[in-house]
């Protein structure tokens, strides 16, 4: 990203002013629309300049589609394509008169796609205004203008002692102020071997120490609650029903390496994490737990709580921090990191909000204890969560080590309606697709990218019979194409030409695809280009019959 | 800090990129996203090389040597790729790139003329409104060298990146055209441009 606009940047955050994003969210909440005029006053008030301004009010799905008085959204996840095969897009399509991004010209009513509503445990869904509709009947409701709330997901822990679903008290943190120096407590969690939880497992503990160690007049800890994957819905729970584990996490990271603040970017898609969060914020300056000085111990932490724009690869770190500051959404190469050179160019710790939220344990219960949760498994326990094709769809806290069979099968409870399950789609729209025939693979990362997998952030969307597999990968396709930030060359333009093999309704030529797939994994600069290529890999080696291949 | 570039070992100063060494040493990668005169982007990814002991090829302009690094600029699976990448560069624009034009040069160098992949282009749109400047927008390839030159070496910030995903491109100020933005009319936007999608009007009516 420019040094010179995260420069300019800083100096609006420094003043108290609102980022050129926030000022043109408001403009859009207000008067359905985004105008030269507010971008003049999204550049004034700022201090961006306005090129820099237009650029950002273009790459944001939320800003970049007018919306009517009455604006609809139609989840095109993953979960909700295993449910009706998009069927559901076509019908509110043809029942409005809409396409997808269009409003009438009255504009009385408008229709967007968006890419998961969280309600996966309740396919298909659909937002109308405020209201999140889904499940059996969805379509019929919202036509009618009848749309209903549709119950949140349900929640449940597989272990005996709960750990990511017992609602904070706030123990860990304040057993660590009282009784860790910070060094401590970051050896702590370096003993626990805890993994991050957002996709790609790298140890917390490292990425602590070197925030720690990086020279800055201020540091931060971000928590990521940008949940992109199409299909999980495991930190919409933890910020909507356990914010406040999330942000004694928070806090505890903040007192390890010399963080003063934190901040938390949650999804327009939920549009309850805001203010869950929001609330456990001032409990917890009420009770002195936030604050200039921290339960007393004279450490001062405190957050603040900012909302997405639509937008899959913001969860990306680097493009997450971007978006934080307001900028465009899209991808910096590192080095520097984040822990060097992050937030205003700062010392940044970015975690994963399910990550955040195993450390009150370690600061309570210890590493050893940590690293029993999962017996000879990866430390730590893990939430997953099922698609509206399993009999008991909702969050799990389990552990590391069990089948994946004993995950759907026991856990889940197998495809509902005695259907059969075909494949699985594992940890999101990165990790690759497991084949009915490879269920007793352990849920582990190592075991998992054995087999093409991963666990990823551990959002498990189940396929029955019905699915198609052409149509699954135009429409994983079509997901990382119109998703990809377009920074680097592979993706921006690779991931189209994927899509458009596939669209075109012809044969796909094998050998050329796998060229574009090399190209796209070697070459790209995140793994959203990198990483789309698994599903579609693993497709190719498990079901190349139903791929329409040349 | 000493490197290998090839097999010749040179010896380089702190914070030194793969790209600058390998240029130290003699040798090279094309490149279509970087400019010496600006901050590496890592954009393009056609500047791939092979380093021994990494997983797989990295990008040159944004990688930093380490001590005893063996960098391979003839790395098979590196010039396939780029190759790769330069023939989807192709295929985005509705027209072949002028001869002269750098990223012409570099398809020559890689042996490229017809892509693999072929499908939706550019739609052709001309931006004239400017006395000095014309931009045809669809002979950008998001490389965002021009925004980096209007804020890195002119500081007039009239540029920037536009949409996402395959529709990313760049504009001059609100969209309203070179003229109606901070534009100062310096040029290091059409000097830098590797594709002569933003070009200097005497040159484009040459
Ligand atoms: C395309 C893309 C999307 C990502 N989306 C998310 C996300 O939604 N949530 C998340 O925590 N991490 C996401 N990540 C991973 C982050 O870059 C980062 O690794 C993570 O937030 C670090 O936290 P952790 O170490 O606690 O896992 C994404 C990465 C990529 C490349
Ligand atoms: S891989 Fe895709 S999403 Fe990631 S930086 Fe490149 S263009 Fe952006
Ligand atoms: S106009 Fe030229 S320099 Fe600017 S991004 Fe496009 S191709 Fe690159
Ligand atoms: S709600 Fe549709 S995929 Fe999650
Ligand atoms: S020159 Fe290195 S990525 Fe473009």
């Amino acid at each position: 990203m420019s040094r010179n606009l995260v420069e300019l940047v800083r100096r609006t955050h420094a003043r108290g002013a609102p980022t050129a994003l926030e000022v043109l969210k408001r403009a859009l909440e207000d008067h359905g629309e985004i105008t030269d005029d507010d971008r003049r006053e999204a550049a004034r008030l700022s201090g961006l300049p306005e090129a820099a301004v237009y650029g950002v009010s273009t790459f944001y799905d939320d800003l970049r589609f007018p919306r009517g008085a009455r604006h609809v959204r139609v989840c095109t996840g993953t979960a909700c394509f295993a449910a009706t095969g998009d069927a559901h897009v076509r019908e509110l399509r043809d029942g409005f008169g809409l396409e997808l991004g269009e409003r009438t010209e009255d504009r009385s009513r408008s229709l967007s796609e968006t890419v998961c509503l969280g309600f996966c445990h309740s396919s298909p869904a659909v937002r109308d205004g405020d209201v999140i509709d889904a499940g059996e009947g969805v379509v019929e409701r919202v036509l009618a203008g009848a749309a209903q709330a549709a119950p949140e997901p349900e929640w449940r822990s597989m272990l005996e002692r709960p750990v990511l679903t017992e609602p904070s008290d706030w123990s860990g943190l304040r057993a660590a102020l009282a009784s860790r120096s910070p060094e401590s407590l970051l050896e702590e969690v370096q003993a626990a071997r805890v993994r991050g939880r957002g996709g790609a497992g790298f140890p917390a503990g490292e990425k602590w120490s070197f925030a720690r160690a990086a020279p800055g007049e201020q540091k931060f800890i971000v928590a990521n609650g940008d949940e992109g994957d199409p299909g999980s819905y495991i930190d919409k729970y933890l910020m909507e029903r356990n914010p406040a584990l999330v942000l004694e996490g928070m806090t505890l990271a903040g007192y390890a390496v010399g963080a003063d603040h934190g901040f938390v970017l949650t999804r327009s898609e939920y549009p309850l994490s805001k203010p869950a969060l929001e609330a456990a914020a001032d409990r917890a300056r009420t009770q002195g737990l936030l604050g200039e000085d921290v339960a007393g111990s004279g450490f001062a932490f405190d957050v603040t709580i900012l909302e997405g724009t639509g937008s899959y690869v913001v969860g990306e770190e680097t493009a997450l921090i971007a978006c934080i500051e307001g900028l465009r959404g899209t991808v910096s190469a590192r080095p520097p990191y984040p822990a060097a050179r992050g937030l205003y160019g700062m010392p940044t710790v970015v975690h994963n909000v399910e990550t955040l939220a195993n450390i009150p344990f370690i600061a309570r219960a210890g590493a050893a204890a940590y690293g029993q949760l999962s017996p000879g498994a990866t430390s730590g326990s893990k939430l997953v969560c099922f698609n509206e094709r399993f009999a008991r769809p909702g969050v799990y806290e389990v552990s590391f080590g069990g089948t994946v069979r004993e995950l759907c099968d026991e856990v889940a409870g197998g495809i509902a309606g005695g259907g059969q399950l075909k494949a699985l789609q594992i940890g999101g729209p990165l990790g690759g697709v497991l084949p009915a025939s490879l269920l007793d693979t352990r849920f582990d990362f190592s075991e998992l990218a054995a087999v093409g997998c991963m666990v990823g952030h551990g959002g498990i969307v189940g396929f029955d019979e019905q699915t198609d597999m052409r149509e699954l990968t135009l429409h994983l396709l079509h997901f990382g194409a119109s998703e990809s930030c377009g920074k680097c060359f592979p993706c921006r333009i690779g991931l189209r030409r994927a899509h458009e093999m596939f669209a075109d309704g012809r044969a796909v030529e094998r050998a050329r695809l796998e060229q574009l797939l090399e190209a796209l994994e070697v070459a790209s600069l995140c793994a959203h280009g990198s990483g789309m290529p698994a599903p579609i890999r693993s497709l190719l080696a498990h079901f190349p019959d139903e791929l329409g291949l040349a | 800090m000493r490197v290998a570039v090839d097999g010749t070992s040179i010896e380089l100063a702190d914070g030194t990129t793969v790209l600058q060494a390998l240029r130290a040493a003699g040798a090279d990668v094309p490149t279509l996203c970087f400019d010496e005169r600006q901050e590496p982007f890592g954009a393009c990814r056609v500047c791939l090389v092979g380093v021994a002991g990494a997983p797989g090829p990295l990008p040159a302009c944004t990688t930093p040597c380490r001590e005893g690094m063996a960098i391979d600029t003839h790395d098979e699976t590196s010039r396939r790729v780029a190759t790769a990448i330069v023939e989807l560069v192709l295929s985005e624009l509705p027209v072949a790139p002028a001869p002269h034009t750098e990223l012409a040069r570099v398809a020559a160098s890689l042996g490229v003329s017809e892509p693999r992949w072929r499908g939706m282009t550019h739609a052709v749109d001309h931006d004239q409104r400017h006395p000095y400047l014309a931009f045809q927008r669809e002979l950008c390839i998001s490389c965002g060298r021009c925004v980096r030159a209007c804020d890195e070496t002119q500081g007039a910030f009239a540029l920037t990146a536009t949409g996402r995903g395959f529709d990313a491109n760049v504009t001059a100020g609100l969209d309203a055209g070179f003229r109606d933005s901070s534009c100062v009319s310096c040029g290091a936007c059409a000097d830098t441009c590797p594709t002569d999608a933003i070009t200097e009007n005497t040159l484009l009516e040459l």
